[in-house]
């Protein structure tokens, strides 16, 4: 064998020799150091869409406050803006961050947030002004915000539906129980964003751990004082009052689980 | 160099390696050659091929200034070729029966002279069908205007029930179906079908489309002072002065200063026009001022065309029209003579194109 083979032979060896025993070295060593503690852990909410007691679901009839019959065949409401507050008071800002809730959906991320002690949180139904007039065809097909299916953008007056709920009411006077009339709450425009605080609601993020705070909104708290058998319509604009009643009652149709 | 450079870095390997690796480098250094020579010629061969994929300058009417254009959708003859397959074909619409066209007929300067456009299923739109001629100089689109620009535009009357009542997730969806359309939308945007490119085709096409010679150009633009004859310039007369005050809103070179009047309509409006986007009760009753550009052609005129002729129109404003407290303050009784009122109409049959 010529002495350039040999040594070729020779490299290799000792090149793989050294990496087997690295890798060896860095099982076995039980003097290494403890990681080092992660400074961020993912944050997001873990979120119930409910129906009084019962989590929302479409197709399935359920009861409102009065006794009435009635369905749901859409139920979704964007959440943006969500802000941590820490123990010292400063803010943590999940920025261009929305989330659109939907009944079948549970687990929202929203991104890395700084293990440390909180005093709580707080976020917007709906969306800060900028965010609801941008331009629904420049979002990846991924984002909550691009042109959903079915569509929660107003295409005539540029701006997204913040709640969309849609169904069949009963209506009748003698409350037969079938749903037999369509009902539907469109509510959005900049004036109808609400802020949802939960500022006193004290948590931690540990590192190690991903943390997840539970949510519930209950649609019968949203309708608490909404008779659906006379006021079943607001594209907001047409039903300002009504699309009003029912964002104003968005806050208290939270709870933390 | 750098094989020097790598040499002396593995000083201590064989001569063998060496050369092996001396001849790997050149191997690498030679294919990385050949690579970016392809890459540079295929660059080469697609502006060569296809000229269709420069930006080209629109051919702006004489007197007009060049419009804003967005930089993410700059005209180019496969982006202008694909929006105007698009705004004609009826695959936008749920049953694949209305196009833009439809209701925006070349034939009436893209209008469709109907009181209010027909849509889907026969049935009738809100309002009056405008012009497309002239859009790319408009700050908000609708009579209301509710949409702020013209990409955005494009969706409105897909997903509009009484319009083309569909999905416009499956409106791509059909495109995306068609290996003609897929192809069109790569040469013109180097991508597929999806809600950003249909939008933004056929905004390109929109913007192409102009109108500006009219009699009245020629006689504005072009020094061409016989270019109206003597009623017509008894009408620009009234409709430029005191006496008519026409120019406080239809002005420029576009006929139309894009603000929000009430003009006294009605008493009552049954349509709120841009209180139905502002919820200001200020703005009941106020409606976008259109162009005044090819109006003999575009019959019938307001909102809601309820107006069949220019000589109703001018009758409208020589009243004063109804006292609508929110009613623009320029619109009072004029007391125009017959022969005045035949004047302007004359000067605005002078607006359209030749």
């Amino acid at each position: 064998m010529k002495l350039r083979n040999i040594s070729f032979i020779l490299l290799f060896t000792i090149v793989t020799g050294v990496l087997f025993s690295g890798c060896k070295k860095d099982d076995d060593d039980e003097t290494t150091p403890a990681p080092t503690p992660n400074a961020v852990q993912r944050f997001g909410f873990h979120m119930h869409s409910m129906v009084g007691t019962s989590a929302a679901a479409y197709g399935t009839t359920f009861t409102d406050n009065s006794g009435r019959k009635f369905n749901l065949a859409d139920f979704r409401f964007y959440i943006s803006n969500v802000v941590l507050i820490k123990d010292d008071g400063s803010e943590y800002p999940f920025t261009n961050k929305v989330i659109l809730v939907n009944p079948t959906t549970n687990e929202y991320d929203l991104g890395d947030a700084p293990v440390g002690s909180y005093k709580g949180f707080k976020f917007i139904l709906g969306l800060d002004s900028a965010t609801n007039h941008s331009d629904p065809t420049t979002y990846a097909a991924s984002n909550p915000l691009s042109i959903q299916s079915p569509s929660i953008h107003w295409t005539w007056n540029s701006g997204y539906i913040f709640m969309k709920v849609e169904g069949q009411v009963d209506t009748t006077l003698a409350n037969t129980g079938t749903p037999n009339y369509d009902f539907f709450y469109h509510i959005g425009m900049d004036m109808f964003k609400r802020n949802i605080d939960f500022s006193t609601e004290a948590f931690t993020i540990v590192s190690g751990s991903d943390k997840e705070i539970g949510l519930e909104f209950d649609l019968l708290e949203m309708l608490s004082n909404v008779d659906m058998r006379t006021e079943n319509e607001t594209h907001t604009m047409n039903n300002m009052p009504l699309a009003t009643k029912i964002a104003d009652n968005w806050s208290s149709a939270f709870t933390i689980e | 160099m750098l094989i020097n450079r790598f040499s002396k870095y593995c000083s201590y390997t064989s001569p063998f390696l060496k050369r092996y690796m001396k001849q790997s480098i050149v191997l690498v250094y030679v294919s990385g050659l050949l690579l970016l020579t392809s890459l540079s010629s295929c660059q080469d061969d697609s502006y060569d091929e296809d000229p269709g994929d420069r930006i080209i300058t629109l051919d702006v009417p004489t007197g007009f200034p060049y419009p804003v254009i967005p930089e993410d959708n700059q005209p180019t003859l496969n982006r202008i070729k694909l929006g105007e397959k698009l705004f004609f074909d009826p695959i936008l619409s749920r049953d694949n029966t209305i196009s833009c066209g439809s209701c925006h007929l070349t034939s009436l300067k893209f209008t469709d002279g109907l009181a209010v456009s027909i849509g889907i299923d026969n049935q009738h739109a809100l309002r009056n069908s405008m012009t497309i001629l002239n859009t790319a100089y408009q700050p908000y689109f609708f009579w209301d205007g509710g949409v702020p620009n013209l990409e955005q535009q494009v969706l409105a009357p897909i997903e509009n029930p009484l319009e083309m009542d569909f999905d416009v997730n499956q409106a791509v969806a059909r495109l995306q179906a068609s290996k003609e359309y897929v192809d069109l939308f790569l040469k013109a945007y180097d991508r597929s079908p999806d809600v950003f490119s249909l939008t933004r085709a056929i905004a390109n096409y929109e913007r192409t489309l102009f109108t500006g010679s009219s009699k009245y150009d020629s006689y504005l633009y072009n020094n061409n002072t016989t270019a109206l004859n003597t009623s017509e310039t008894n009408g620009m007369n009234i409709f430029n002065g005191e006496k008519g005050e026409c120019f406080h809103c239809h002005n420029e070179y576009n006929l139309t200063d894009y603000s929000f009047k009430n003009n006294g309509l009605y008493l009552n409006y049954p349509d709120s026009g841009r209180a139905r986007v502002t919820l200001n009760p200020s703005d009941v009753g106020k409606f976008k001022v259109p162009s005044l550009r090819n109006i003999e052609l575009t019959a019938p005129y307001m909102h809601d065309g309820s107006m069949a002729t220019l000589e109703q129109v001018v009758d409208h404003y020589n009243s004063g029209g109804q006292p609508h407290p929110n009613k623009s303050g320029l619109i009072k009784p004029l007391g125009l003579t017959a022969q005045e009122k035949t004047d302007l109409v004359n000067f605005m049959k002078a607006l359209s194109d030749k």
